[in-house]
């Protein structure tokens, strides 16, 4: 056989061989795909980040690898505080390992807690433009963890971080209506809970959320009815928060007596209900408590200099604290 | 010399390869290759102190250290097993040639297809070998770590008051990012690859004139392979995106003369923690295959009627 003979069959047989395979290969391509075992083709913006040489490494099937070392960069651009390569970081990492829950958490609590801190304490910047920059922070942190969401659907955890995020007393004055953030909040926290893998604090993490969102009572009364029913939620933030829902629900409501039959003593029921009147950053409604501390603490006979209702509260500090000078 | 060449002339085609592959099996061994897992003791060690601090509650704490095994262990055996696969391969025959071996062999009655067969079979046996190795050290590293981080989380979750379904749900979770099975999948995923990369450098040797051509040519494949299913899916939704008839045709042509690796990054979602179903693994092991078997037969096509 000559040469081109041979040549010619061998590449007759390699195209025919292909095309064998390349229905197969599409098919498994496909259901890989769909159930998510392989992530999406890198971006070419990515791609151009990552370098030449990282990029042929992360082409080569060693894409977690790559994010592996890109993480411990952007260790070292938090440690010098360089915020924007510390986003930037992130955003290649999570190109590159889409289902790790770890980056878009980590990226996320960079924004929203780290840079943000940052620009709070930074003094080297006008107040204006260190605001500006702290709401940003927190806005790209929770985008960012949306965005997480969005790619891992059924992961309690990104959710409950979420939930966590938008009713913390630091985070939630970035956003224009606390009263929507609180109900996003407790929509988040649901979607969590209805993954049917998160832990119970989830659960009372969504009342706590709901509890707070102005004309939501009656929903967030009812979900506490539920989660009071099971012994183990019995908290004291829950069960001051029942006493606040159920006098918002009925103002006459003798709720010392009820505060007594939710904490047992007096004693504690005191404790309880002082500790939830002092706790003004969180924004948690306080309907009936005030009555029912002074009823307490008349049963218990505090003096007045002593009383509760008699110390200053703390003043919710906010940006108009942090941002004031 | 005849003490390694008689036994190849005589018995069935299967004890013929068998031998052969034994010998290329020890050729390779004396190359000192497993100096190799000495490095890959201290990368599966070394990455354990990758533990960066974090936000993290008890479902979390460690997970990045297993995760960081995890992906340094699987992409030093991905480097190691598709060097080794290529070089090793690329090696043999201009070898063989070098030491007159091949002229031996040749000259007995032995089927060039039994002796291509037999190589590749070291190859691979030598690959299969280290990748085992590699993979009972990883799985020690991995096991102890999570034992370790298993029981910092249950402490964790115990001191929150986690009722015992969510602690069990922590377990759960955590074993997915240990020792599992889906783990010992993706190691054989990783083997599968470069045994498809092993038989495409012995056909690439068989008409090559260099070893370093070989080499080069197969890390080239082994590279644009990740990329092949981007030129089908241009090829099957041609005429979407307005591509002319050449472009197309161009598309076609590099889908089915190139491998397609792109499937074998499942092994990314396994070190991400996600199952890998059996069906998979048995679908690539089909696909690595029917690689390996037409890139050998390919081989000894070329390779039989080669003048030495």
């Amino acid at each position: 056989m000559k040469a081109w003979q041979r040549n010619g069959i061998l590449l007759a047989a390699l195209l025919a061989f292909g095309a064998t395979r390349l229905p197969l290969e599409k098919s498994l391509g496909d259901e890989l795909r769909k159930d998510g075992l392989v992530p999406p083709p890198l971006e070419i913006g990515t791609r151009d980040k990552i370098g030449q040489t990282s990029s042929a490494v992360a082409l080569g099937g060693l894409r977690t690898l790559v994010a592996t070392f890109l993480n411990l960069r952007a260790f070292s651009f938090f440690q010098e505080q360089r915020w924007e390569d510390v986003a930037d970081t992130f955003e290649m990492i999570v190109d590159l390992a889409p289902r790790t829950r770890y980056y878009w958490e980590t990226g996320s609590w960079h924004s929203a807690y780290n840079a943000a801190s940052y620009y709070i304490n930074n003094s080297s910047m006008p107040s204006l433009r260190r605001k500006e920059a702290w709401r940003a922070a927190i806005y790209r942190g929770r985008a960012f963890l949306e965005r997480g969401i969005r790619n891992n659907p059924g992961d309690w955890s990104l959710l409950s971080t979420l939930g966590f995020m938008l009713t913390d007393a630091n985070k939630f004055p970035a956003f224009r209506d606390p009263d929507a953030t609180f109900i996003t909040a407790a929509d988040t926290y649901q979607k969590a809970v209805d993954t049917g893998n998160a832990p119970a604090f989830v659960n009372r993490a969504q009342f706590y959320a709901l509890a707070r969102a102005k004309g939501r009572e009656t929903e967030a009364l009812a979900l506490a009815r539920a989660l009071y029913a099971d012994p183990k939620n019995r908290l004291p933030t829950l069960q001051a928060l029942l006493l606040v829902l159920e006098a918002h629900e009925n103002p006459a409501l003798d709720t010392a007596k009820l505060a007594v039959e939710l904490f047992g003593t007096p004693e504690r029921a005191l404790e309880a209900l002082s500790g939830h009147w002092q706790r003004t950053r969180e924004r948690f409604p306080v309907d009936g408590v005030a009555s029912a501390l002074g009823a307490l603490e008349q049963t218990l006979a505090v003096p007045p200099e002593k009383s509760i209702l008699n110390k200053p509260l703390q003043v919710p500090s906010g940006p108009d604290q942090w941002f004031s000078k | 010399m005849s003490s390694i060449t008689e036994p190849i002339a005589r018995g069935s085609h299967f004890n013929r390869i068998l031998v052969i592959a034994g010998h290329a099996f020890t050729q390779l061994v004396r190359m000192k290759v497993f100096y190799f897992l000495a490095v890959f003791a201290v990368i599966a060690i070394a990455s354990n102190f990758f533990d960066l601090p974090q936000h993290e509650g008890p479902e979390s704490i460690g997970m990045n250290v297993l995760r960081s095994i995890k992906s340094w262990s699987l992409g030093t055996m991905t480097l190691f097993s598709v060097v080794l696969s290529i070089v090793a391969t690329a090696l043999l025959l201009p070898k063989d040639v070098e030491d007159r071996t091949l002229y031996t062999i040749l000259a007995k009655p032995v089927p060039r297809f039994d002796y291509l067969a037999g190589k590749l079979l070291g190859v691979l046996i030598l690959v299969f070998v280290s990748l085992a190795m590699m993979d009972v050290l990883m799985t020690v590293v991995l096991q102890i770590r999570s034992s370790m981080i298993l029981t910092q989380q249950i402490a964790m979750a115990q001191a929150q008051g986690w009722p015992q379904d969510a602690i069990e749900s922590l377990r759960a979770e955590t074993a997915q990012h240990g020792p599992n099975w889906a783990l010992q999948g993706a190691v054989f995923a990783v083997f599968l690859r470069a045994s498809i990369m092993a038989s495409l450098a012995l056909l690439i040797s068989t008409f090559s004139t260099s070893t370093l051509f070989t080499t080069i040519v197969s890390f080239l494949i082994y590279f644009i392979g990740h990329f092949q299913a981007d030129a089908r899916d241009a090829y099957l939704q041609a005429g979407q995106a307005g591509e002319g008839v050449f472009a197309r045709m161009a598309a076609l042509v590099f889908s089915l003369v190139l491998p397609d690796f792109q499937n074998f990054n499942v092994i990314d979602a396994v070190i991400e923690g996600q199952a890998m179903p059996l069906m998979v693994l048995v679908k690539l092991s089909l696909i690595g295959l029917y690689y390996a078997l037409f890139f050998t037969i390919a081989s000894w096509f070329v390779f039989a009627e080669k003048e030495f």
